[in-house]
């Protein structure tokens, strides 16, 4: 097998659309709407579900194909990695559902691959602190605001099932967190890579100032602290993230 | 061999080299569903393969953890023989967007019922009073591999319209002829074992219902007529007709991107998706020459529905 595969290579059923995520933003700016869906409405949260079961999907697949391209790294590594799969193959699973019971449709809004692409990197360190602690980590805010909307809304059926999702996702975070330290034990330059390769991921995922530190309800996406924490990120860390949401015009 | 209680089939050493031959095929089993996952764009058996990598790579390990009770090193894998390397080579080498069907036969249809056979009859042999250690584990995984065979079986009937059946066919004799040649994973069977009835085993747990495919009745009322007719246009190859669905400022840049297809015998709709007030349409251009697939990007103007971007996302060659 073809280790590791070009970004181009991801397979879809005819039913999505894709479309890059700078020319979607573009496009709904240009309508006078935001970047991305926003929570304000039970729409608005379907738009919302649809790209975080796009993600799950990507993130699926990025974790499938580190288990099968680094053959090399430690065994634990490898289970750790296997075990996301199955978790994110019942975060599809539950996104589905919640597409479903919200009254959407799978293919209803574009995907983008921007995700996938950053699971793509060539070095398994980068990896796991861009996907494991840049993307999940901005799964942890995602999810920790969905699951306070759905709350104030009166939803303990969307309440619930993200609730654990969010669980899994902090389990995720640890495991980037680990393997970033394990992976590139011995070598600076590597860690440091890696750390670059994340930072880059989290200012992007910025999305132009979507996410900042804030209420959830006056915020595109809430940075979920105490989750981070839980997560492993240290006050630093989270500071950094903070700083660096104040300075992202780009998305 | 007696009958005697205490009697065994397998020494210590040959436990422990038909477990490290397990634990190889669970081992690259795992990584070969974890790869393909991205390469397989149907959802049912893109979930399948990930419920399942967790459960090899479970297996492995077990496989793994064993072997230093047997006076082994432990997380050791070990093809019996090159020639079992070589089937596994096949296996994994049908990574194609199409061949999804050929994926699905390889590991549901050959590789797990060779296993599940091979760990029956490993169980069968292994001695109750000193072997439970390796028996528990056999019983786990022959409990879970006839489980993934129950539930791949579901997906795969459902992937076996037109021409798959003969494919699926086909590469399932010549995957057992690879098989024979290797000698099983353990690379002492001549004639491989294969247990492909797993009748009575519920696989439903690890089904996830994929939702129908794309309903064209999801668009609405008014872009339908204009989309329709654009099909048709696209068919009759009416440049003038396409034209005129396109916006004016769009229209040199969409009708370069017409002028590029191959002739068109039908148009399929195959996807809606929303952007705001935007409609990105995918339409499937099937033709002679194979399948183009162009997505049109929809705008509502004061004229009504008008194209404003067209792109060709892929073109497959007919085979």
């Amino acid at each position: 097998m073809e280790r590791p595969i070009a970004y181009d290579k991801l397979a879809r059923e005819e039913r999505f659309v894709r479309k890059r995520a700078r020319d979607i933003a573009e496009l709904r700016m240009a309508q006078g709407l935001s970047p991305m869906a926003d929570l304000a409405s039970r729409e608005s949260i379907r738009e919302r579900v649809h790209g975080i079961l796009v993600g799950e999907l990507q993130a699926m697949e990025g974790a499938g194909r580190t288990v099968c391209d680094f053959p090399e790294a430690p065994w634990e590594f490898t289970m750790d990695m296997a075990r996301q799969v199955w978790d994110e193959s019942r975060h599809v699973e539950i996104y589905l559902g919640l597409l479903e019971y919200l009254g959407g449709y799978v293919g209803e809004f574009a995907e983008s691959t921007i995700l996938w692409r950053c699971a793509c990197a060539e070095d398994a360190a980068a990896r796991v602190a861009g996907v494991n602690r840049g993307l999940e980590g901005l799964a942890c805010d995602v999810f920790n605001q969905l699951i306070h909307i759905a709350r104030k809304i009166g939803d303990p059926l969307i309440e619930r099932a993200v609730d654990f999702v969010l669980a899994d996702e902090i389990t995720h975070v640890r495991m980037g967190s680990r393997w970033l330290n394990e992976l590139t034990k011995g070598d600076p330059d590597r860690r440091r890579r890696a750390i670059e390769f994340q930072e880059t991921i989290d200012e992007r995922f910025n999305l132009g100032g979507v996410r900042l530190d804030g209420a959830h309800e006056e915020v595109g996406i809430s940075i979920a602290k105490e989750a981070r924490r839980l997560a492993g990120f240290t006050d630093e860390e989270i500071d950094k993230l903070v700083r660096s949401t104040q300075r992202s015009p780009v998305y | 061999m007696s009958d005697h209680p205490l009697a065994g089939t397998f020494s210590v050493e040959a436990s422990a080299r038909r477990i490290r031959n397990y634990r190889y095929a669970e081992e690259r089993m795992m990584r070969t569903l974890g790869g393909w996952i991205a390469l397989t764009p149907e959802l049912a058996p893109k979930l399948l393969f990930g419920r399942h990598v967790w459960d090899c790579a479970q297996h492995a390990d077990l496989w793994g953890r064993r072997l230093p009770e047997l006076r082994a090193p432990a997380q050791q894998s070990e093809p019996a023989k090159p020639e079992f390397v070589q089937f596994m080579d096949l296996v994994d080498g049908r990574e194609a967007r199409h061949q999804t069907v050929e994926r699905v036969v390889g590991v549901y249809r050959v590789l797990k019922p060779h296993l599940v056979a091979t760990y029956h009859a490993h169980l069968a042999a292994a001695n109750p009073v000193y072997e439970p250690p390796t028996r528990r584990i056999l019983e786990r995984c022959l409990a879970e591999e006839r489980r993934h065979v129950a539930a791949a079986t579901v997906v795969l009937e459902r992937l076996l319209d037109g021409d798959a059946r003969r494919r699926a066919g086909e590469w399932q004799t010549r995957l057992l002829a690879a098989l024979a040649a290797s000698g099983g994973v353990t690379g002492d069977t001549p004639t491989p074992l294969l247990a492909t009835d797993v009748s009575g085993t519920d696989g439903s747990g690890d089904l996830v219902a994929a939702p129908a495919s794309f309903d064209p009745n999801v668009i609405t009322a008014d872009l339908r007529p204009i989309l329709e007719d654009h099909c048709r246009a696209l068919i009759a190859g009416d440049v003038t007709r396409l034209g005129d669905h396109v916006a004016d400022e769009r229209r040199a840049a969409v009708l370069a991107v017409y002028d590029g297809l191959a002739t068109v015998r039908a148009c399929e709709i195959a996807a809606q998706a929303k952007i705001g007030a935007h409609r990105l349409i995918k339409v499937r251009l099937v033709g002679p020459g194979g399948v183009s697939v162009l997505q049109l990007q929809w705008q509502k103007r004061a004229g009504g529905w008008r194209v404003v971007d067209a792109e060709l996302v892929r073109v497959e060659p007919a085979a």
